[in-house]
């Protein structure tokens, strides 16, 4: 009986102990959690300000005017208007706003077919020189895009493909991140299950149909968040291959914020911007964590 | 085997492409926008080359016109024209019965209209059966009194019993706009943007249309039983029947939203369909149709030139119309233009030369040349693509990253103008051609200290300054005399104060920029804090109530939007302030001849003078509108007769406030003040913002004695200025807080140069 | 006869991929060994020229330098950041909504951010205005050292979320099982940790590395729109200076620091690689 009680209480004061800790670190991370969100409010708050109180708020940075920047959280007279602006007195947003759907769009749906069957192929097969291939895929992953510039605007360029949204979509479609992101994924589904469908005389592509593609979905669905991300807020590659304003992307449509008519503008804009990658996000959020985590845990 | 393997690849690769394939169709689309752009009528020959074009030619009248009201063809095929003698100031009526060949008088305005002395025409417009409405602001005591006058076909006039109503908010009653509609009634514009309807017969007012637009112009045009109004580019219909607002010609709008505000209308079927005109050229639009279908470029003739500013449009028929405008740089000397176009099916739709031309900001004098050379030369079609507009929101470094994979690609500009971009490196690369066999050839004398800025050391000019400005000083003897050096005249503390630092650093940078380079390239930091250290005694303690100057805020709204900031930096905008006691010595670039102001401000000054502005370096010129043709051009002789044309007098004495001409000859025209020969009675003058400093002087041929002093000066000008942006962003943005006491000479120094050596490193 | 039928059907998979990797990575990748050799804008072969050129310059010294620096601070220190995230959140049932706090960060479109980081760090910025209430005199944010902190910080604020959830990932790999057993040998919270936590996670660190890696790259955007072609010279980066030298037409030189680059990037993999060879089995063979 004492001998239970001791540990009892021994568990107990370990509890509290860790119980404080905790709390502590909670608070901590609650903290943190608030600094991450700050920008997400401040840009909201924004955007549902009229030019006059941003200029009272931003007049010290935008304005050149003495004294800070001061942000409240929340506005004081609430407008819609600068929502009203862009969505009614700025046709190019809308054109913009096409384009980056029609960029990420066609960026996912190549990678859904070419990125994921290169996935299962170094998965689940076994052929001379997939190390290597493996590694140049690895190595292209991790290159900057600056790297390659010049080179590939001149073999867009050969191939007709600059100034041209095609000319973004195409490479994005063969980037190597997904294959990468889905790979880890095909990596965990058991060689067993493959090889009983084998032995059921299931063809090579049914393999890939009907057991890699359902068993890895969520990390399909991981790699398509990730790429949305990264595509939805693209910004080297059109500035670089696209002249024509009218195929410009949203992301890089940011007008001039140091411009008082305009800073309401730039927020609501901004605003916008998020908003598409928020709903994928959310939407995507649980299967972004399966698929993360599935992918980093060791068969 | 292998067979079924072969098949399984070919399987997955058709599958791919079809993939592909069923989403192509987005993209496709893009090429469908631009559709509304296309040329009207383009036939195409057995070559596929598309055939016909409008072709510009001058209308000649029989007398000088000082200005025109309005142009109209009538419903008896006649043509009419109303406006003034540029000779005696006459105010007439013409007519042509052969589309604008020949003209003949129809009547005098009567002596009510004529009277100059007692109020002047303002607006006046045509009906299609020849009636004519003018608005005559008639100057009483208190104040200007707008009377309507109508005249009958053959011009007998009539006042038409009807005021424009005062405002509550008290703005005078002023018409901003007249126009028929029909010919039984009018469209009157007020200076609160309220439109009224009036019947010619009695006065009485049909439709009162308001329009509330602080920010944006508003204008308004009868097409038919329609006005069309504009807020900004946003075009507005409404059925004058019942003044009721019909739905929005959203193609219309999306037409305008890209090609800008409508300048001029004209209908040729009752207002069915609209002709308009806009600085990118001819539109026409159907109402309630799909497309607005681009008649005429304007980037092939004058319609898109900068100083082209209509008046007018009326459609002959379908294949001839005719344009009066505001051409500053025109042939006749009144600027008043009347310009006819033809459709000629034998041209093809576009020159088969295309000549691409580059520069970061619009270049006034370039759009200028352009326009003329294109003239003379129907066979040469200049694209000339400016970088950074208004509204583009690139950054010279976005549009200069831009420029080099295109000229790698083989795909850039034939020609360059260099202003603004790193001029040393491009030379140093290699990507210019050397253009002294260009200026060899030409038949302008030059000034050789200006146009060999950039000569290399073999001899080679691969970038030439077309034009320069000078930076100069003006002020009172105790504060500045000319010719001294940058020691003594910022040892006289406070000399500068009263200046916005930000301009004032844009200004002494290029005087001083230019002696900070060493002979291994790298900067002298010693004299980079020596140039702040001085610069902060001259300008002595920042006075934040500038910040609340308006022109200064002006300032900051130009800034802002992009806007001509280089007028910024000029003498002349520094004029007022000095003329007001706001400055000690105003300084800033001269790029066009001003004797008459700076005389005028002058000789209120105590000992006045202007001349060189002192710097560390002596001497100095902006070299500006730099010509550079790329080595990777695919057609060099074209671009470099185009390069030709910009040195030769004819472009060199266009004046825009870009600079002096490099060319002697067209230098003197431009600063002699010869158009003001005869025209002593001509008085100008301003005001600064909203202050009482109010000046005016006599606009009259500039001295023997300034000329000679000025040609002096531009053969004594020997450095130039460095045109490096980057050097120049990072001192004016530090020697900006070291002017407002913000941090001290050495931490800008150091400032500077730890973002300088980066770059010089590179 | 069997494996090699096996080695061609799986390169097929491949295939579709690969051609697009040649078109699009490797055939510019080769243009770009190629142009390493050569002048910039006339092609003559200057030998190994370039190459010694750009060791010998000192903007590209600088760059590597900070590049390198910035590295090697903010990777292990986002991994451990959210490494303790994790474990805290790992143990609770309502760690997903702070957890979701953190991810959101990553769909921030990077222009958002930047107009964001350019209100919060200029020199009359919101931050110099809070630490002004605290009596702290203001600084000029971007154009201090302290501009690569910021650069830190916003590497962190942004991949904080995803490195949580990849460490939560490996967490979750380890069975209840052991730490039963340790708890049963009476082993403390800190003793399992360490003993039992840590190595079990060993094999995850590779992944979390070569993406963390991969997203420090993504840092350069935010730091070129907030502070342009020429930042302070501690947030210089590679970067920067591929861009600047892509204005000024030197493609010599970009092109052999982009050989260079990329041969570090070699290195550094196979150097991964071989020290958690007993981890996640990504030498497949």
């Amino acid at each position: 009986m004492t001998g239970m009680k001791t540990t009892r209480q021994k568990i107990y004061q370990k509890w509290t102990q860790a119980h404080i800790g905790r709390k502590l670190l909670w608070g901590i991370l609650a903290v943190l959690a608030v600094l991450a969100l700050y920008p997400v409010f401040f840009l909201t708050a924004g955007s549902l300000m009229g030019n006059d109180e941003l200029k009272n708020y931003l007049g010290a940075v935008i304005a050149g005017n003495e004294g800070y920047v001061d942000f409240p959280l929340l506005p004081k007279f609430p407008t819609l208007k600068n929502y009203v602006e862009i969505f009614l007195d700025s046709p190019e947003f809308f054109v913009m706003f096409w384009n980056s759907v029609k960029i990420t769009l066609g960026v996912l749906a190549g990678q859904l077919v070419v990125g994921i069957m290169a996935a299962w192929g170094f998965a689940k097969y076994e052929f001379r020189g997939k190390k290597i291939f493996f590694l140049i895929y690895m190595i292209l992953m991790l290159m900057p895009f600056q790297v390659l510039m010049l080179s590939d605007y001149l073999i867009l360029d050969k191939l007709l493909l600059t100034d041209n949204l095609w000319g973004i979509i195409l490479p994005g479609i063969f980037s190597t991140f997904p294959v990468f992101t889905v790979y880890r994924f095909f990596r965990e589904i058991p060689d067993s299950l493959v090889e009983s469908a084998k032995l059921d005389g299931a063809k090579e592509w049914q393999l890939f149909v009907y057991i890699a593609v359902p068993v890895g979905s969520s990390g399909i669905i991981a790699a398509v968040v990730l790429g949305f991300l990264e595509y939805w807020s693209l910004i080297e590659q059109p500035l670089t291959f696209l002249k024509e304003k009218s195929l410009f992307p949203l992301s890089i449509f940011l007008p001039d914020i140091t411009s008082i008519s305009k800073s309401g503008m730039a927020f609501a804009a901004s605003v916008i911007t998020f908003f598409p990658a928020l709903l994928i996000f959310l939407g995507g959020q649980d299967y972004l964590e399966k698929g993360i985590m599935a992918g980093a845990v060791k068969e | 085997m292998k067979n079924k393997r072969l098949k399984r690849a070919a399987g997955i690769l058709l599958s791919t492409i079809l993939i592909l394939g069923s989403f192509a169709g987005c993209t496709k689309k893009d090429g469908g926008t631009e559709g509304s752009t296309s040329s009207n009528g383009a036939g195409e020959n057995q070559e596929g080359t598309a055939m016909g074009r409008f072709l510009e030619e001058d209308v000649e009248l029989p007398i000088v016109l000082g200005n025109i009201y309005d142009v109209k063809k009538l419903e008896d095929g006649a043509i009419r024209m109303i406006g003034d003698n540029g000779d005696n100031g006459n105010k007439e009526a013409w007519d042509s019965k052969d589309s604008g060949d020949s003209w003949e008088k129809a009547y005098d305005f009567p002596e009510e209209l004529q009277d100059a002395d007692n109020g002047y025409i303002d607006y006046g417009a045509l009906s299609e059966d020849g009636q004519a409405v003018f608005v005559y602001n008639k100057i009483e005591d208190s104040g200007i009194k707008p009377v309507i006058y109508v005249l009958d076909k053959e011009g007998k006039a009539s006042v038409l019993p009807f005021e424009i109503p005062q405002s509550e908010e008290g703005m005078k009653a002023l018409a901003m706009d007249i126009q028929f509609l029909g010919n039984d009634q009018l469209l009157i514009m007020d200076i609160n943007n309220t439109v009224y309807q009036v019947s010619t017969a009695d006065g009485s007012v049909k439709q009162t249309y308001e329009f509330e637009s602080s920010e944006e112009e508003v204008r308004n045009y009868a097409v038919g039983k329609r006005m069309l109004a504009t807020i900004g580019t946003e075009p507005l219909s409404y059925d004058t029947e019942n003044g009721e607002q019909q739905s929005t010609e959203e193609v219309l709008q999306k037409s305008l939203s890209e090609s800008g505000n409508i300048d001029a209308v004209s209908t040729l079927d009752g207002g069915e369909s609209l002709y308009y005109l806009t600085s990118k050229g001819l539109y026409h639009y159907q109402f309630g149709g799909n497309v607005a279908e681009q008649v005429i470029d304007g980037g092939m003739n004058s319609l898109g030139a900068p100083a082209f500013y209509p008046i007018a449009l009326t459609m002959i028929d379908e294949q001839s119309l005719l344009i009066a405008a505001n051409d500053e740089n025109s042939e006749s000397p009144t600027g008043v233009a009347l310009l006819k176009y033809t459709y000629s099916p034998d041209v093809p739709a576009k020159p088969e030369k295309e000549l691409k031309v580059y520069s970061l900001r619009n270049n006034r004098e370039l759009g200028q040349s352009i326009s003329r050379f294109q003239k003379e030369n129907p066979d040469i079609y200049v694209n000339y693509q400016v970088a950074l507009s208004e509204e583009s929101g690139m950054t010279v470094s976005d549009a200069l990253k831009t420029l080099t994979t295109e000229i790698m690609a083989g795909k850039g500009p034939d020609l360059i103008l260099l202003d603004g971009m790193p001029v040393d490196t491009y030379i140093e690369k290699g990507i210019l051609r050397d253009l002294s066999p260009v200026l060899k050839e030409s038949e302008g004398d030059y000034y050789e200290n200006i146009i060999n800025a950039y000569k290399d050391d073999e001899g080679q000019l691969c970038a030439v300054p077309a034009r320069f400005k000078i930076p100069m000083a003006h002020g009172s003897g105790k504060d500045y005399t000319p010719g001294e050096d940058f020691d003594t005249f910022t040892s006289r503390q406070g000399v500068l104060a009263g200046v916005d630092p930000k301009i004032l650093m844009d200004k002494f940078w290029y005087t001083c920029g230019a002696s900070w380079k060493k002979e291994d390239g790298t900067l002298d930091a010693s004299k980079i804090t020596e140039f702040l250290t001085k610069m902060k005694n001259a300008y002595g303690e920042y006075d934040k109530s500038i910040e609340e100057d308006e022109r200064t805020l002006s300032y900051a709204y130009a800034n802002n939007e992009g806007i001509d900031v280089v007028r910024l930096t000029s003498l002349s905008w520094g004029e007022f302030d000095l003329l007001a006691g706001k400055v000690k010595v105003n300084t800033g670039l001269y790029e066009s001849q001003e004797y008459g102001m700076l005389n005028a401000v002058n000789e209120k000054l105590e000992n006045g003078d202007w001349g060189l502005m002192p710097g560390q370096s002596q001497n100095v010129f902006v070299p500006s509108m730099i010509v550079g043709v790329s080595s990777k051009s695919a057609q060099p002789e074209t671009a470099e007769q185009f390069a030709k044309y910009l040195f030769s007098p004819e472009a060199q004495k266009v004046s825009q406030r870009g600079g002096f001409p490099v060319e002697k000859e067209s230098f003197l025209s431009v600063i002699d003040g010869h158009e003001y020969e005869g025209m002593e009675s001509l008085i100008s003058g301003g005001s600064a913002g909203n202050s009482d400093v109010h000046i005016s002087y006599a606009m009259e041929p500039t001295p023997q004695e300034e000329i000679q002093r000025m040609t002096e000066m531009v053969e004594s000008l020997v450095t130039p200025a460095l045109g490096d942006d980057v050097i120049k962003e990072a001192v004016s943005e530090q020697g900006e807080k070291v002017l407002k006491g913000e941090i001290s000479p050495e931490e800008a120094t150091e400032a500077i140069m730890q973002k300088i050596n980066i770059y010089l490193a590179e | 006869m069997k494996k090699k039928r096996k080695s061609m059907r799986g390169f097929l998979w491949i295939f579709p991929s690969f051609l697009g990797v040649l078109l699009f990575y490797l055939l510019p990748y080769a243009d770009v060994i190629r142009r390493s050799f050569v002048g910039a804008v006339d092609n003559h072969f200057v030998g190994l020229k370039n190459y010694q050129m750009i060791f010998e310059n000192t903007a590209f010294l600088l760059a590597v330098k900070n590049t390198v620096l910035f590295t090697v601070i903010c990777i292990p220190m986002l991994i451990v950041t959210a490494l303790v995230c994790a474990v805290v959140l790992y143990q609770s049932k309502y760690g997903g909504l702070i957890k979701s706090a953190f991810l959101m960060p990553m769909a921030l479109p990077a222009v958002s951010v930047a107009l964001v980081w350019r209100l919060l760090f200029h020199s009359q910025g919101l931050v110099n205005h809070w630490l002004g209430k605290f009596g702290v005199t203001e600084s000029d944010w971007m154009n201090t050292p302290n501009a690569f902190w910021i650069l830190v910080f916003s590497y962190i604020w942004k991949n904080l979320g995803y490195d949580i959830v990849l460490w939560m990932a490996g967490l979750s790999g380890i069975s209840e099982g052991i730490y039963e057993a340790a708890r049963v040998d009476g082993a403390d919270e800190r003793q399992i940790f360490f003993k039992i936590t840590l190595p079990n996670l060993k094999p995850s660190l590779y992944t979390i590395t070569v993406l963390s890696f991969l997203n420090s790259f993504k840092v350069f955007r935010e730091a070129y729109l907030v502070a342009g072609d020429y930042p302070h010279e501690s947030i210089y980066m590679m970067q920067h200076l591929f861009n600047n030298w892509f204005r000024s037409f030197s493609f010599d030189k970009m092109a052999a620091a982009a050989v260079v680059e990329s041969a570090v990037l070699l290195g550094l993999i196979l150097l991964l690689q071989k020290a958690w060879d007993s981890g996640d089995g990504y030498e497949t063979g």
